[in-house]
């Protein structure tokens, strides 16, 4: 296929070096800071060539009826449940500390949830999609953006308040219940679970093939 | 050659993004010693720019601090790479909306996300992916809510657009 647009190799070229020189120079600032800029320039690639999209995992099954993305969203926990295992355990073997993200939940998890779906939906993206689409020269998920500045700034101060309305409960963290073989193990069966309700409601919206 | 433009040029499955996606959200846990997130870095730049601007009155925040805090890579990394994926392919450009009607959508769902995001403690990335990468029942909680959401938000969409 014929590129209507014309290369653009030696702006690719001066940008890879920039972005090099800028991971030297964190390198000087801290080694981890160079690192996780790193993989996350390997992030935002790879979430720009894969199309990948949160939003759409759960938008696309309801609006258009088809779960490729759904699927894909599924395999990325799948993978993350049992490489956050092994890193957790490990670190806890090696008395290296680590932080996982085990939240307080209430009322406020799911308000929170609700909002945060319907604004996905609005703005075209989550909040890395967003964040991928503004990479790409999108002037819409800039405006998304802006507004995402607005909500978290106003979501910060006034959360506080809401969440000492409804209470809120300390986060469950599931290995402390059942160990951390069997949590695993019921994840990926949920998952495995969804993986075919998905697949159910494919064939559905989509007549069998 | 042919094949290896493709890697450039073409989008990838979406497996293969997931495999990858799945991989680095790994390493990102084990350089960090914390999960990937995103919006609460998102909050204390909100807060710095509008102390900038004079909109709110905030000192908590300071602009070498918010340039060591590592959530500030991965947001700006997640931005440069997805550019530096499209001038690979060659395809980088300014995309400017046409319809205002896409910007205030955009505009109110941004606020919503972020608003809704530090309600519940975490996105889609901090709390529903890495919620429950992280074996949390919120993150599952959150997810189901987020489902409402998705199907409460494409119920106006198809108000608004059609």
């Amino acid at each position: 296929m014929k590129e209507i647009t014309s290369s653009q190799w030696k702006l690719n070229l001066g940008f890879s070096l920039f972005m090099l020189l800028l991971i030297v120079l964190l390198m000087q600032v801290s080694i981890q800071l160079a690192l996780i800029f790193a993989l996350s320039l390997a992030l935002g690639f790879t979430l720009q060539r894969s199309r990948f999209c949160t939003a759409s995992a759960f938008r696309d099954p309801i609006l258009v009826g088809t779960t490729k993305l759904t699927q894909a969203f599924i395999l990325l926990l799948a993978i993350s449940i049992m490489g956050f295992a092994v890193v957790a355990n490990g670190a806890e073997i090696l008395k290296i500390p680590l932080k996982l993200n085990v939240f307080p939940l209430g009322i406020h998890t799911i308000i929170g949830g609700i909002l945060f779906g319907i604004g996905m939906v609005l703005a075209g993206g989550c909040v890395s999609g967003v964040l991928t689409r503004i990479g790409e020269g999108f002037a819409m998920q800039m405006f998304a953006l802006l507004g995402l500045l607005f909500g978290t700034a106003f979501g910060g101060y006034s959360s506080p308040y809401i969440r000492s309305i409804f209470g809120e409960f300390s986060g469950v963290f599931l290995p402390d219940i059942f160990g951390w073989l069997p949590s695993v193990a019921i994840q990926l069966l949920i998952l495995l679970i969804l993986w075919e309700v998905t697949r159910w409601w494919h064939k559905k919206q989509n007549g069998v093939g | 050659m042919k094949r290896g433009l493709e890697i450039f040029k073409g989008p990838w499955a979406y497996w293969v993004g997931a495999v990858i996606l799945a991989i680095l959200n790994i390493l990102v846990l084990i350089v960090r010693q914390e999960p990937w997130g995103i919006t609460n870095n998102i909050e204390l730049w909100a807060k710095w720019l509008g102390s900038i601007v004079g909109l709110i009155n905030s000192q908590d925040i300071t602009l070498n601090q918010l340039m060591l805090f590592s959530g500030t890579y991965l947001n700006l990394g997640v931005i440069l790479g997805a550019f530096w994926a499209t001038l690979a392919a060659s395809q980088a450009r300014f995309r400017p909306s046409k319809n205002i009607k896409f910007v205030l959508s955009a505009l109110a769902g941004g606020f919503l996300m972020g608003y809704g995001a530090r309600l519940a403690y975490g996105c889609s990335i901090g709390l529903a992916l890495n919620g429950i990468a992280s074996s949390s029942l919120t993150g599952w909680l959150f997810i189901i809510a987020l489902f409402i959401g998705s199907w409460l938000g494409s119920k106006i969409l198809i108000r608004i657009f059609l």
